[in-house]
């Protein structure tokens, strides 16, 4: 393919990069810098035992890693899918109980023969007994465990995720909030399982070609230290992948995200798994170190100081998470002892009792509560946040003189499906939709002919968007067809209608706002790509090549806006200017490579001269094979461009033909110029 | 006791429960149906509200049960401190909308909720740290008269209880179906932008529901040691969580619905304690909020489905 003007995602296009020698900030974000980073501070960490020398210090370390293991985890729900999860501590004891009780005294059942295999594959032991058959103790490995107990948190995830997913997703953080409740009180409640209040007692420690854990601090820290590692390297190759940007998309706006092609159910209910998992796989290194497991472990004051982990070093940013994390545990393991005696001394030096009094480390909980609102109230992004200012665009490209972009003839996407040029593209028979007592879409009929343009008109209310959000599956309509190329696709949810062929823009702009050019446009790469999450974390050939076309799909449908929006292509959207919005987000639909687009006035907001730029770029990609429906109020536009007309009216159609014919229509005159009072009443009476 | 008696008594509690639950259902209801926020901070608002009204009564020399007062002296008390504490819990409720969740109305995502969360769990802390984490012996005044009634026992203060809840419940009804600002709210909750536009001072109106649901909180919490004869810095967390899902089952954003929702999980609590075990009362009514949420998210008389559009 021969596409001069391409060029490489990863050069930030158009970018100035002239700059003199870049901040530090700017380094760590660069590919080799944000690799020596990583790398010192994994350095750091395996020296960290030789540095201090110290049990209790390592051991405090280690626990700072499984907290900042569960923050991490914490912060795939939270942070990347927006589903805020109160209960993640119950998923911290899942995986604690699930390893306890597999490798304790705690269940003993009576010994007999249906335990032998279990014995030859060690993971019981037989307990002999003087006249009896004996008990069993369960010695599963802690290495076994490790992934059995992400796995079985995973399900109860998903179990306990899956009422809510449907519903807006506070309901969610509610849920959780009472499933956070009751696996305390369940653990409590079932002492035979986990020796209730008390808590289970002589958990095996793991063991590793013959060298005993015991109780020993080092080997759990660097057991902490490559697990965190690990997830640290799972959440970000996830993040960057076509998982986490179809989470981040739920997370900006759902109804954008499922009208793009993502699942949304499937995709929560991945990111409540892959949480769980992380703490669950948490749950079991924890219990392993302590070797006991009590219900009290796992209250509500742990998920919240999770969530004020991730509050103060940013949602959704993964350096910040465990930035967080290792904060939170310097300040209640040092700092506040620290400073609570040199107030006790200015209280003693002074005479004031308060200060005398006043014990900062039994107040942690209250200056939790106290970081969550602050920093929800100045800084929402966080100590780290999850994207870095992108340097503004120069004067000189400001200013530059918009190229009138041409499409290229590799625009090879738009003509994936072979498509019979004699017979409708789009045919819908009757089709029915009302809120209420208002009768928004009265039985429609339309058919859409392959490569043409039809506009929509109507007035205001007429039902245009609706009509709009009944064939995108936004909506189920009461009654009628819609069939695509022949295939009946009504009533199908938005995702899969977007991975038949159609795809569509909003009329108020559902971008997703905190997400860059890219990363917007990608999401519309959605139901073209395959990767799933265990191909995302391991990035194998065929995925990097998925990536890597879906890249240079992008950059080549964002050139037929020429130079509008390819130099912002590393900017969040939220930066961007009403028009190149709509720009963007006419590309994030052609990014999943449409065989009808569906446009919801493309041109509002935009001045003349781009109104005439946009319908020339919509008509070249009719020229490319994309058949278009659009709504539009600029009649100079549909008159220009469109093939066929249609007009609303009430929910009804009122007039179809050429825009000439259209114009001279004594129906669409009154609709337009009003009704009198008495033809109202008629049509009142005759309904 | 006969077995018809024991149930008798246990609906008996479990109305009076439900009535507690009912006061302060309304208060997650008002808010979601206005602002379409859980408002966390509630649960802990209701938890301060059984404080004040507690310091109240200290501070008209009433501790523990044995100061007991009849007639009027009672009821005057009683209402003194209902009404201190209303206005104490309705403010706190206020000061938390304006100066801690006004500045996010508009800030899309978790942010508020989290927010709420923060709030919730400084109220929280500062009464753990400020009183103590004992059990409180509650101060109630009033008489431990009792009516027979076959088997079953009615109390005084169950009946105080009952006109108590019924009377507010009343008046906030009045209050949102006949006044000005009960149809802003109304309003508001059906489209803030077009009730800004008729003129609506959706900030205010706000501000009010606040006041309103956290004043409810406040004489739940009253009511709540009243009927327990305790308290301490962690009752919001429970009764929050079952006030919640009796708004819930009622049908959130729905008044009469919260009412409802209460009610029922009042009995389910007094019956399951009865008929169940006591320990597991929190799994059942858990259990009961993820079925209502799969089967009928709108609740028993809720209106619009809880989805996002």
């Amino acid at each position: 393919m021969a596409q001069p003007q391409l060029q490489q995602p990863n050069a930030a296009p158009g970018i100035d990069q002239s700059g003199a020698s870049p901040s530090f900030r700017e380094w760590t974000q660069g590919r080799t810098g944000r690799r020596a980073f990583l790398f010192v501070i994994l350095a750091f960490g395996l020296c960290f035992p030789f540095i201090f020398p110290n049990e209790g210090i390592i051991d405090a370390a280690a626990n700072a890693l499984a907290f900042a293991i569960l923050a991490l985890g914490l912060n795939i729900v939270v942070g990347f899918a927006g589903l805020l999860d109160l209960g993640y501590a119950a998923f911290f004891a899942i995986g604690a109980y699930a390893y306890g009780i597999f490798a304790s005294h705690q269940v003993q059942p009576e010994w007999w023969g249906f335990w032998e295999p279990f014995q030859w594959l060690g993971f019981v032991q037989h307990i002999e007994e003087a006249g009896g058959p004996g008990t069993v103790h369960l010695t599963v490995s802690f290495w076994l465990m490790l992934p059995i107990s992400a796995i079985i948190a995973a399900l109860f995830g998903v179990l306990f995720g899956a009422p809510t997913l449907r519903l807006k997703g506070d309901y969610l953080a509610i849920v959780t909030l009472g499933f956070g409740e009751i696996v305390p009180i369940v653990a409590r409640n079932t002492p035979y399982l986990t020796n209730g209040a008390m808590g289970l007692n002589g958990v095996s420690s793991p063991s590793l070609f013959g060298y005993d854990f015991g109780i020993k601090s080092t080997p759990f820290f660097y057991l902490g230290l490559a697990l965190a590692a690990l997830l640290v390297f799972v959440s970000i190759r996830l993040k960057d992948s076509r998982i986490g940007r179809a989470w981040l998309a739920i997370r900006e706006d759902e109804i954008a995200a499922e009208a793009m092609g993502v699942n949304r159910v499937k995709l929560k209910l991945l990111a409540f798994a892959t949480g769980a998992g992380f703490a669950g796989v948490t749950g079991t290194f924890y219990v392993a170190k302590l070797q006991t497991a009590t219900p009290e472990m796992f209250t509500f004051p742990v998920s919240v100081m999770l969530l004020v982990m991730i509050v103060l070093g940013g949602i959704g940013s993964v350096a910040g998470v465990v930035l967080g994390a290792l904060l939170l545990q310097l300040l209640q393991s040092w700092f506040l002892q620290d400073l609570t005696q040199w107030i006790h001394a200015f209280g003693n030096f002074t005479g004031i009792e308060f200060f005398q009094k006043l014990d900062l480390v039994q107040s942690i909980e209250l200056i939790f509560g106290v970081i969550l609102v602050l920093m929800m109230r100045f800084r929402r992004q966080g100590l780290i946040p999850e994207r870095a200012a992108v340097s503004a665009l120069s004067h000189a490209q400001q200013t530059v003189v918009p190229a009138r972009g041409a499409i290229q003839n590799a625009l090879a996407p738009l003509r994936r499906r072979a498509i019979d040029p004699n017979k409708a593209l789009l045919e819908i028979r009757g089709l029915k939709k009302s809120f209420g007592g208002i009768q928004a879409v009265r039985g429609i009929d339309l058919d859409v002919m392959p490569g043409s343009i039809v506009g929509i008109i109507g007035p205001n209310g007429s039902g245009k968007t609706t009509f709009f959000n009944l064939i995108t599956g936004l909506t189920r309509p009461e009654g009628g067809k819609v069939l695509l190329a022949g295939e009946d696709v009504t009533g199908l949810p938005p995702h899969r209608i977007v991975e038949r062929g159609i795809a569509r823009t909003f009329q108020n702009l559902r971008l997703f706002a905190n997400m860059s050019l890219m990363e917007n446009a990608l999401v519309g790469a959605h139901t073209r790509t395959s990767t799933g999450a265990i191909g995302a974390v391991l990035r194998t050939p065929h995925v990097r090549r998925e990536e890597e076309s879906s890249r240079a799909r992008v950059l080549e449908v964002i050139s037929i806006f020429g130079n509008r929006l390819m130099p912002r292509i590393q900017h969040l959207a939220k930066t961007l200017s009403y028009a190149n919005r709509r720009r963007l987000e006419i590309a994030r639909a052609l990014v999943s490579e449409p065989v009808l687009l569906l446009l919801d006035e493309p041109t509002a907001g935009m001045n003349p001269t781009e109104t005439l730029e946009l319908t020339d770029q919509i008509r070249h990609l009719r020229d490319r094979g994309v058949t278009v429906l659009m709504i539009e109020h600029k009649l100079a536009v549909v008159n220009e461009i469109a093939d066929k007309v249609i007009v609303l009216d009430y929910g009804e159609k009122i007039a179809e033909g050429t825009p000439r014919e259209v114009h001279s229509n004594k129906e669409v005159l009154r609709a337009y110029l009003g009704r009198s009072t008495d033809e109202i009443a008629k049509a009142a009476a005759a309904s | 006791m006969s077995s018809w008696e024991i149930l008798l008594q246990q609906v008996i509690n479990g109305v009076s429960l439900g009535a507690m639950y009912s006061l302060l259902a309304l208060g997650f209801t008002m808010v979601y149906g206005i602002i379409e926020l859980i408002n966390f901070a509630h649960f802990n608002v209701f938890m301060v509200g059984s404080f004040i009204a507690l310091w109240v009564m200290h501070a008209l020399g009433f501790f523990g049960q044995s100061d007991v007062l009849y007639g009027l002296p009672l009821v005057g008390v009683l209402l003194f401190v209902l009404i201190v504490t209303m206005l104490g819990t309705g403010l706190l409720g206020a000061v938390i909308e304006r100066y801690g969740l006004r500045a996010l109305r508009n800030v899309s995502g978790t942010a508020p909720m989290i927010t709420t969360i923060g709030i919730s769990y400084i109220l929280y802390n500062l009464i753990l740290l400020g009183v103590s984490a004992e059990t409180i012996n509650y101060a109630n005044p009033m008489p431990p008269v009792r009516w027979e009634i076959g088997g079953v026992v009615l109390r005084l203060r169950e009946v105080l209880l009952w006109a108590v809840s019924i009377l507010l419940m009343l008046a906030l009804h009045y209050f949102v179906r006949r006044t000005k600002m009960g149809k802003a709210m109304q309003a508001t909750a059906q489209d803030q932008e077009a009730a800004r536009m008729m003129g609506v001072d959706v900030d205010r109106v706000v501000l009010i529901t606040f006041f309103l649901g956290s004043a409810l909180a406040g004489a739940a919490g009253f009511i709540f040691g009243l009927y327990y004869n305790y308290t301490n810095f962690a009752i919001g967390y429970t009764a929050g969580l079952r006030a919640f899902t009796a708004a819930v089952l009622g049908g959130i954003g729905n008044l009469p619905g919260a009412m409802l929702g209460g009610v029922l999980i009042g009995l389910i609590e007094s019956l399951g304690g009865q008929y169940l075990e006591v320990r597991w009362t929190d799994v059942i009514i858990f259990s009961i909020l993820v079925l209502v949420l799969v089967f009928r998210p709108t609740g028993l008389l809720g209106r619009a489905a809880p989805t996002k559009s």
